[in-house]
Order: structure tokens, then C-alpha cells, then sequence
């Protein structure tokens, strides 16, 4: 089974895919409006926003949580080596 | 010739884990590192060959535990179309790992930073589950927030565990009060709605 490469959902049936397609490695969450993939930037908020909304979780808080997921992710990795997650990464 | 002794090297490193799995979940996540040793049949030796430290063989087993308890959570929630079965299969689910998780969410202060994490990513598989589920109750619909639905719940199950020693001093606490934990939850959330 696939896991989406930038947020880590297991994606099990197509609608869980990105558009619908399955040769994608990233999820129907993660994915734009045109089908292409979110950028660290609009990935990190995405995630601070769903930890205060579902959770409650405090900004300073999700973003800490955000970052620490994103940093395991393949998506991201060249994110975190040439320290572009250090502060407030665009 | 390198592929068994790859294959060995695995099946020893999974043995010390599945091994401190069990120790930590009778004992908590101060018990020895030769006690885990000694409960893998393995030297003490060969468990920081597998893991430098103490530290870096409890970040090993909790992603691990996280990635198979937040798979399984997707599963059941993914088959559960009602709150009630799904508030049901949450609570299977952590009643199949009742002590250890008991210890990780009374301990977790104590922990390496990747507990904090494991913990948070569990937190975020159930309340992505709910929310979809929670939105149609009543409270929802009366302007309670998704998170305080979420954490209400959370609350009452985290508390009756931490407080295992009033509730169920001699036996495993969800699966004797997930009927009444179930029941309540619903009642609390549909409250205000029109009798049927």
C-alpha cells in the first residue's frame, strides 16, 4: 500500500489518490486545485490549521508538530537539508 | 551469504522491539534496558548493538507503534460510517494495546521528542476520522467546535485510563467500560435534537 509522500496518509483506493490517479505518490489532500502538488509553505499551514481546527491546538504548537511530521516525509526532505523549515519557511 | 545475515541482523533488531514493547507495557518506559534484553533472549550487549542508546531504541519502538495503531485506526475508521461504530473501534483499538498506550500518555513528558510526535500523529489519524463523522451531530449542528467534540471524547477516555486504579483496579479498563463511555458520548452529542 502506498502512503502520500507529503502528509503520510495510507491511500488505499483511488479517491484517495491525487485526481483520482493512482500512479500518483501524493494524495487527494495534498494535492492543488490543478492537480499539482502543494509547496512546503502551503503543506506547513495546511497542517497548522487542521491541528487547530480538529484539535484545538495551540499556532506556536501545531507549527512545532507540523514541521517535526514533515521533516519525516520524502517530500520535504530537501526542505530540511539546506534548512529552508528554519523559522517561518514561504 | 549478506542477505541472511541482513535478514538476522532484522529479525534480532524486531525481537528487541517487540520484546521492550512488552516490558514497557507492564512496567512503563523506566524499566532497564537488560530487563528487555533478558525478555528477548538476547545479550545485553547485542540490544545497543541494534540501538546506541536507551533513547534511540523508545524512538524506534514508538514509530513503529505509531505507524501500525494509525494504520489501524484509518482501517476501522474507513469501515465505520456511524459515530457509534466508530467510537467503538477506537476504543478495540487501543483496548488491543491498553497498558502500553496507558504509559505512553502518562509518561510521555518524560520521553524522547519522537513520543510528543507519535503521540500528536495518533491524535491527528482519530481527529481527521471524527471530524468527518462529527459534523452531523446535533452539538455540531448547535455550534459546538469540531476540536472541543474531539477532545471531549478524548478527555473522557484519557481520564478513565489514568484513573485505572479507581475504575478497574484488576482488569483491562476499555473493554470494561466501553459500553458505558460509548453510550454517554452519544447521549452528550445529540442532545438538542428533535426526539425521533
Amino acid at each position: 500500500m502506498k502512503t502520500c509522500i507529503a502528509c503520510g496518509m495510507p491511500m488505499q483506493k483511488p479517491a484517495d489518490f491525487a485526481g483520482g490517479d493512482v500512479t500518483k505518490d501524493y494524495c487527494v489532500y495534498c494535492a492543488r486545485p490543478d492537480g499539482t502538488m502543494q509547496s512546503f509553505a502551503e503543506k506547513r499551514a495546511g497542517m497548522i490549521l487542521f491541528l487547530q481546527k480538529t484539535q484545538g491546538v495551540e499556532e506556536a504548537a501545531a507549527a512545532e508538530i507540523a514541521e517535526a511530521s514533515m521533516r519525516k516525509l520524502p517530500a520535504w526532505q530537501a526542505q530540511f537539508t539546506k534548512g529552508a523549515a528554519d523559522g517561518d519557511a514561504e | 551469504m549478506e542477505t541472511t545475515r541482513l535478514q538476522q541482523k532484522q529479525q534480532t533488531r524486531q525481537k528487541i522491539l517487540a520484546a521492550a514493547y512488552r516490558v514497557y507495557a507492564q512496567k512503563g518506559f523506566g524499566a532497564p534496558t537488560a530487563e528487555i534484553a533478558k525478555e528477548a533472549g538476547v545479550s545485553h550487549g547485542s540490544v545497543f548493538a541494534h540501538f546506541a542508546s536507551q533513547a534511540q531504541l523508545v524512538e524506534a519502538l514508538l514509530e513503529q507503534f505509531g505507524a501500525q495503531l494509525g494504520e489501524g485506526l484509518h482501517d476501522l475508521a474507513e469501515n465505520s460510517a456511524d459515530l457509534q461504530s466508530l467510537l467503538r473501534a477506537h476504543l478495540a483499538l487501543l483496548a488491543r494495546h491498553e497498558q502500553f498506550y496507558l504509559h505512553l500518555i502518562t509518561e510521555k513528558g518524560q520521553l524522547p521528542p519522537q513520543a510528543k510526535l507519535t503521540f500528536a500523529n495518533l491524535q491527528s489519524v482519530a481527529a481527521y476520522h471524527f471530524g468527518r463523522v462529527l459534523q452531523h451531530t446535533a452539538a455540531a449542528q448547535n455550534g459546538v467546535p469540531p476540536h472541543m467534540l474531539f477532545n471531549t471524547w478524548m478527555g473522557l477516555v484519557h481520564y478513565y485510563l489514568m484513573n485505572k486504579e479507581l475504575f478497574s483496579p484488576d482488569a483491562p479498563l476499555l473493554p470494561r467500560y466501553t459500553d458505558e463511555l460509548v453510550r454517554t458520548f452519544l447521549t452528550l452529542t445529540q442532545m438538542g435534537e428533535e426526539p425521533r
